[in-house]
């Protein structure tokens, strides 16, 4: 019971992980674009 | 914006005091913010590959450079939450959006995180040096240079015991930084920048050197972090080991294993909490500053830390880095790059000493945050006011650095030297307070309804819903590594969570015992005092004239020079206005005080006796409190809103009044034009007194310059036309003529002659005192002394 429970854990902890990594590496990409604007001055100040 | 805290009933009866909620502070550059950022997040470039390596095998630098990019993630939510609150640490953060037991967890967390930053910079210091010397040793050695019977005495080439010896280096630096910290050092961005810069020439010739060395010479092979290419460690798997003692562990779950070896790395990213901490004194337009810091810090932590990760791998051979070049990789790298050796020797040298200068510069970062840190939860009522009781002469939180520093002598020794029990140890703070700051920034997006500059990316809607996938996946990656690092970094997760407990039970019995006696003096207060919140200090709502004389006061067992004060100036013709500032300084984190935070027990001790030697004089005198970065800054900032026309402090036990003109002098330049000129009056404690001009002045004439004046003035009004000629348009002419030759092809001639008379004065009258240039020292009686002709 405790083996499948730790099992259990770990296929949640694994998604949540990968899901997470995905989710991170589309933050990343988003983020390296509008950093690249405003090094480069086109970006809109502060928007929301 | 001005509200009365209290109601106007009995208002008549209670002495009024007026309570700035906004600090003073002096703004700084983006670069400057970064650097100072950077002095604490880049020192783990030093020791972050090697314990990640001994942890995970030869792939460890991809890790690195993995959690370098996911960093740029997290330097993302730090950049939401700044948006939010101007100080957007993980305490304000956490209580906003899961309350006060929570933040109280997540900031015993984040004192774990900031104890061990100390021990672990120290001794990572301490192995970089020691490696040196030992390395030196035998290069000595080699060439015959040790002397026999030295050789004999240690039955071979002399050397250090690497650990105990980091050991004592890292107390020595610990011990040194408690003293800075009890005397109140002053923490300058001029000199993060400076260690950065140094730090970046050792960055451009490292990676240059070692792209040209790999050109000549090859690389070895970094395996891919795929399951099949860890090899961890019996202590790298932790309570896992005795489940899975085959080391199976990362074939039987492959993913499992990529996010032990990505625990395992996570403190590369440590020291992102100290961007919420700068961020309050990023200069305008704040928001665009703090997205450029944190370019900088993400760009150059990526370059830095990952890069020198993965060249450590490709160049150190197999045979030594790990059993030699652990604990000082970076060191091994310079000695494995192509060239001669003295070259290498020396390069490594440098190594060590940018090494030294960051690792031992954390150090004090780990004092001053963590110091800022309790101060904040202090200020909150989290922590009882006993540890944020004064030192009797220098004026400092000396009880919390005491607790903190004994904190980490007691890691320095338990550690015995050993880096990577300290980084495994370390990776729990650094994880769990960023898991708290991702999950309550999360709950924040559905709960928070305020200003928000900026959000992370990647959101999207269902229907009338926002669903913040960017926020949701970072906080779930941060959430899953904290979770998995519990089970597999056994000393850390005992440690750490009896660490937090502990912390834990202070703040919840400070807190408990705070809340009755705050109510008790809260009473007392409210009779005695009506608090009045203002944003900013300006003359006209505080309704005192220009012209006033500032009196700054800190302890309450010395107010001289309030007496002094209120002997010398007539309250007819001048207002007097006693002013405490409140220092904030770098490291307090979270957010803005409320009043009665600001005026807490001891400001109400202060101005009660400060109100009863005013009382004595029969004189009335205005009250006021500044929240502010620097006393000096406050001082003077206070003094040109006010439009002061003297300020008069007591002497310092710790400087001379020299050295307080030129640091209240120093204050002044930086305040932004227009500026106003006051006189500083320091009364020492017989009554004698030293009085400085502040700000541009007639500078102080010698009796022959006088005479010579007046000589040609003489010498002049007897031509015919000139009779009506005045003394100051001698001095014009001179002037003008003197710019004019300055600037032309006499410059070099007229320095000559400056250094040349400058160095006879000087040798006449003895050493001087540091002035500032816009500081003049007057007579010794506070007068002015008319020395025109």
């Amino acid at each position: 019971m405790i083996s499948l429970l730790g099992v259990l854990l770990v296929r949640i902890l694994e998604g949540m992980f990968v899901v997470g990594l995905v989710g991170s590496t589309v933050v990343l990409l988003i983020t390296f674009v509008e950093d690249a604007e405003l090094l480069l001055g086109r970006e809109d100040s502060n928007h929301p | 914006m001005s509200s009365p805290l209290q109601p106007a009933a009995n208002l008549g009866k209670r002495v009024r005091i007026v309570v700035a909620t906004s600090v003073m502070l002096t703004f700084i550059s983006f670069w400057r913010a970064a650097a100072i950022v950077l002095n604490d997040l880049a020192s783990s470039a030093f020791y972050a590959c090697g314990i990640a390596e001994q942890a995970v095998g030869k792939s460890a630098p991809w890790f690195i450079v993995g959690v370098m990019l996911f960093s740029f993630t997290v330097r993302a939510v730090y950049v939401e939450s700044c948006s939010m609150f101007v100080r957007g640490g993980v305490y304000r953060v956490v209580k906003e959006a899961l309350g006060g037991t929570l933040a109280k967890l997540s900031v015993s967390a984040l004192m774990f995180d900031y104890v061990l930053t100390g021990p672990i910079s120290g001794v990572s210091a301490g192995q970089y040096i020691v490696g040196l010397l030992n390395e030196v040793m035998v290069t000595a050695d080699a060439h015959g240079w040790i002397p026999r019977a030295i050789h004999n005495i240690f039955h071979g080439t002399p050397q250090f015991d690497v650990n105990w010896t980091s050991v004592v280096f890292a107390l020595a630096v610990t011990i040194y930084y408690w003293w800075e910290n009890i005397k109140g050092i002053h923490e300058s961005s001029e000199k993060a920048l400076w260690v950065m810069q140094v730090t970046t020439v050792m960055v451009v010739l490292l990676l240059g050197w070692s792209a040209f060395t790999l050109f000549k010479v090859g690389w070895q092979h970094v395996p891919l972090p795929t399951p099949g290419n860890l090899h961890f460690s019996k202590e790298s798997l932790g309570f896992l080991h005795h489940s899975f003692p085959d080391q199976s562990l990362a074939q039987k779950f492959g993913i499992l294993g990529i996010m032990i070896a990505f625990g395992h790395s996570v403190l590369a990213m440590s020291g992102e909490e100290s961007l919420a901490q700068v961020n309050r004194e990023l200069a305008h337009p704040k928001l665009q500053n703090l997205k450029k810091a944190a370019i900088v810090i993400a760009l150059y932590s990526f370059i830095f830390t990952g890069l020198t990760a993965l060249l450590a791998v490709m160049l150190i051979p197999d045979a030594v880095r790990v059993s030699v070049y652990k604990d000082n990789l970076i060191a091994g790298l310079a000695m494995y790059m192509y060239g001669p050796e003295i070259l290498r020797l020396l390069f490594r040298g440098f190594v060590v000493v940018v090494g030294f200068l960051i690792l031992s510069g954390a150090v004090n970062t780990a004092i001053i945050g963590s110091n800022g840190v309790l101060n904040r939860v202090s200020e909150d009522g989290v922590l009882s006011d006993w540890f944020r009781f004064p030192h009797r002469k220098y004026g400092t939180s000396y009880r919390i650095i005491n607790m903190i520093v004994g904190f980490q002598i007691f890691t320095i020794l338990a550690s015995r030297g050993d880096v990577y029990a300290l980084g495994e140890a370390y990776a729990f703070g650094v994880i769990w307070s960023f898991a708290f700051k991702g999950l309550a920034m999360l709950v924040l997006r559905f709960k928070y309804k305020g200003e928000r500059g900026w959000k992370v990316p990647a959101n999207f809607h269902i229907g009338k819903y926002e669903i913040p996938f960017g926020m949701a996946s970072i906080t779930m990656v941060l959430l899953a590594t904290a979770v998995i690092n519990l089970f597999t970094k056994s000393v850390a997760t005992i440690s750490g969570i009896a660490f937090s407990l502990v912390f834990f039970a202070i703040f919840t019995a400070s807190e408990l015992i705070n809340r009755k006696k705050h109510a008790l003096s809260q009473q007392h207060m409210n009779d005695q005092f009506q608090l009045l919140q203002r944003d900013t200090v300006e003359r006209e709502s505080l309704r005192i004239r220009a012209g006033n004389v500032l009196v700054p006061v800190r302890d309450y067992n010395t107010l001289v020079h309030l007496r002094w004060a209120l002997e010398k100036f007539d309250i007819h013709d001048q207002d007097i206005v006693v002013m405490s500032a409140r220092v904030s300084r770098f490291g307090a984190a979270a957010y803005d005080l409320a009043p009665e935070q600001i005026f807490s027990d001891y400001e109400q001790t202060l101005f009660t006796r400060a109100v009863s030697v005013a009382e004595s004089f029969g004189k009335k005198v205005s009250l006021l409190v500044v929240p502010a970065s620097d006393v000096w800054t406050a001082i003077v900032q206070t003094a040109q809103n006010l439009e002061s026309s003297s300020v008069v402090i007591g002497v310092s036990s710790k400087m001379s009044p020299e050295e307080q003109a030129f640091a209240l002098g120093q204050a002044w330049e930086a305040l932004s034009e227009p500026k106003r000129q006051f006189v500083l009056q320091v009364v020492h404690p017989e009554d004698h007194l030293d009085t400085f001009r502040i700000g541009p002045h007639t500078p102080t004439m010698k009796d022959e310059d006088v005479l010579l004046l007046h000589r040609l003035w003489l010498s002049i009004t007897r031509e015919p036309g000139l009779e009506n000629v005045h003394h100051h348009e001698i001095l014009t002419e001179a002037l003008t003529r003197f710019a004019r030759e300055y600037g032309a092809r006499e410059r070099e001639e007229i320095l000559k002659e400056l250094k040349r008379t400058g160095n006879a004065t000087r040798l006449a009258g003895g050493p001087q005192p540091p002035t500032a240039p816009l500081v003049r020292k007057e007579g010794g009686d506070g007068s002015f002394p008319d020395r025109g002709p």
